[in-house]
């Protein structure tokens, strides 16, 4: 066998392995380190490698974020901020038809500015909003699948673990990420949003009715989240303004929702252990799989597959907009089994090497925003299709009497929604990009 | 007494993230306030390194025994209780292989940076002394895997004894 077509072959008995259960960053791990093997003919390379990897993988600097923006969400999750981010909503949009499921998705896109988990922001706005929806007759269905869509704006509004990865994969300036992010996140709302006003107008059983909120509590509830606005401002304009580092403006929001969460009481001892261990858990399980996907790569780099790839679909002539087509459905397809951020470190360095080679009518700058927001939104749907979509089990474990059957009917309208998102991102870049024309 | 352990380790970890915040939060504000005669901690960007690792090297033990590594589930209700355990039980032996190979090479990467006394740029810190901190901890990553071995061969062991209300409960 050539280099080449051990790397190729690599992939179908990785995935072979992930499918059989084996833990993703393992199985990258165990890959990249036979392939390299394999590759050179010898032990020496990879064991010489890895006297260096694990410690320079998990002191790097920028990789550095991410706990810091996890313990920034365990914080917001323990903080008592979701409650007072549904209140605010609900006033304003809880007496319109299916409004206090609009203000579910709206409570989570404000929740999604200071966390940057979907199964967190999911979770933790159930916890406000369901007994709520329960309580104004909103039926199972359009509960759990609005909160499981709602959840997923958490990676979108940045600030985002996903697009942190994927801005480190292909060296991308993240605070020009995030704002890329900011517009496709609000779209997303809006679309979520309108996906619920029309469902509730076909099936009008689905959704009671609420009280409009008078005037000077609508007010007053939403000046009880500006400290939210605050972190969120002052994390993402400090970035993008090149006041602080990204992983600086982290240490910043953990600060500052940790404050909040203090002064709102929320931060007991207990809340502040649970949010450690929990930080700490995931911290390991995204290092660990950063860790894999980089010997894998390093693998796949040693066999020359990236610059291949290029090569061949460039001297396919396939249309660009093709091969970004047959990407953003792979990605789909991918989503229905696979966890985001796993497809995003197995997938990015080979497909952007691919992509980028195409000619898109843009700056290279621009198409990497661009790539990278489409990216996130398709791998983002992947949390919310059926059959294993984390949100759904997430959501629907909480509602005890919705069977999950209902909670997929119910997250239908809001994969409508997320198609017709993607195709109008695809088709107008300009929603990602505004920022750069200047 | 290794749970109670790793769970220690765990939180020192999440102490060391607080300790980075509490740094970088500093360091920042005295480098706004540089007109008034405050300055940046110096050094505060190789302190963030190094807590980082040696957080990560904290953490990832405790993951292993709370199962935190992500999996797919796609297969899990049609290979049964019985079957998912003894795979569980097969890959915490990759794993703990992959942790000693990972100890193993720690050791020869402090040896070499030894050697060649590096130091970090500002503080002129060894960087072998943070590979050493990190160490121990590597070490008890091994420990934790092999024990989530034995764990797992033991409730695989169960739920075939359990029989046919093993693939029940697998889901």
């Amino acid at each position: 066998m050539t280099k080449l077509e051990i790397a190729i072959w690599s992939f179908p008995v990785l995935l072979l392995l992930i499918l059989f259960r084996m833990p993703i960053g393992l199985a990258m791990l165990v890959i990249g380190i036979g392939g390299s093997v394999l590759v050179n003919g010898s032990w020496i390379p990879v064991l010489s490698q890895l006297k260096s990897l694990p410690f320079e993988t998990f002191s790097n600097y920028s990789l550095g974020i991410i706990p810091l923006f996890l313990m920034m969400g365990q914080f917001a999750t323990h903080g008592g901020l979701s409650k007072s981010l549904f209140d605010a909503a609900a006033s304003w949009l809880g007496h319109r038809k299916g409004g206090v499921a609009m203000a579910a998705v709206g409570a989570c896109a404000g929740f999604g500015a200071v966390c940057g988990s979907s199964l967190a922001t999911a979770a933790t706005m159930a916890q406000v909003a369901l007994p709520e929806l329960k309580r104004f007759g909103y039926s199972g269905s359009l509960s759990t699948g609005a909160l499981a869509a709602g959840g997923t704006l958490g990676i979108l509004i940045p600030p985002s673990v996903v697009l942190v990865i994927y801005a480190l994969l292909t060296e991308q300036n993240i605070a020009k990420l995030f704002l890329a992010a900011v517009v496709p996140g609000i779209i997303a709302a809006a679309g979520y949003m309108l996906a619920i006003a029309i469902y509730v107008r076909l099936k009008p059983d689905s959704a009671g009715q609420r009280d409009a909120t008078p005037m000077r509590q609508r007010i007053k509830a939403t000046i009880a989240i500006w400290p939210v606005l605050t972190v969120f401002i002052v994390v993402v304009g400090g970035i993008y303004a090149g006041f602080f580092t990204p992983t600086e403006g982290a240490a910043f929001g953990a600060a500052g929702t940790g404050l909040i969460a203090l002064l709102n009481g929320g931060l007991t001892k207990e809340r502040l252990v649970a949010s450690l261990s929990q930080t700490a858990s995931s911290s390991a399980m995204i290092f660990f799989i950063v860790l894999g996907a980089a010997a894998f790569n390093s693998f796949l780099a040693f066999a020359q597959l990236p610059q291949e790839a290029a090569l061949w679909v460039t001297s396919q002539g396939f249309a660009p907009y093709t091969v970004l087509i047959a990407i953003l459905i792979l990605y789909l397809i991918l989503g229905c089994f696979m966890d985001s951020l796993s497809m995003i470190l197995l997938t990015v360095p080979i497909f952007f090497p691919v992509v980028s080679q195409l000619d898109y009518g843009m700056s290279a700058e621009a198409f990497g925003l661009w790539f990278g927001v489409l990216v996130l939104i398709v791998v983002e749907v992947g949390l919310i299709t059926p059959p294993v979509g984390m949100n759904l089990f997430v959501i629907n474990s909480m509602a005890r009497n919705t069977p999950m059957l209902q909670t997929y009917r119910g997250v239908v309208p809001f994969l409508v929604s997320d198609m017709l998102r993607v195709v109008l991102l695809t088709a107008f870049p300009i929603f990602s990009i505004w920022f750069l024309t200047s | 007494m290794l749970t109670q352990l790793c769970r220690y380790l765990a939180l020192f970890g999440g102490a060391l993230l607080l300790f980075i915040t509490i740094l970088v939060v500093t360091s920042v504000t005295g480098r706004a306030l540089i007109p008034v005669g405050l300055g940046p901690i110096p050094g505060d960007f190789e302190l963030v390194e190094f807590a980082t690792a040696l957080a990560v090297f904290s953490f990832l033990p405790w993951c292993q025994l709370q199962r935190g590594h992500v999996s797919v589930d796609i297969l899990q209700s049609v290979l049964g209780k019985t079957v998912d355990s003894w795979l569980a039980a097969i890959y915490n032996v990759v794993m703990t292989a992959v942790s000693a190979v990972i100890l193993w090479r720690l050791w020869g990467g402090m040896e070499d940076l030894q050697t060649y006394a590096e130091t970090t740029f500002i503080l002129q810190i060894p960087v072998w002394w943070a590979y050493a901190a990190c160490l121990p901890l590597a070490a008890l990553s091994v420990f934790a895997s092999l024990w989530t071995v034995l764990r797992d061969i033991r409730e695989a062991l169960a739920a075939s004894r359990g029989g046919h209300s093993g693939t029940e409960a697998g889901r």
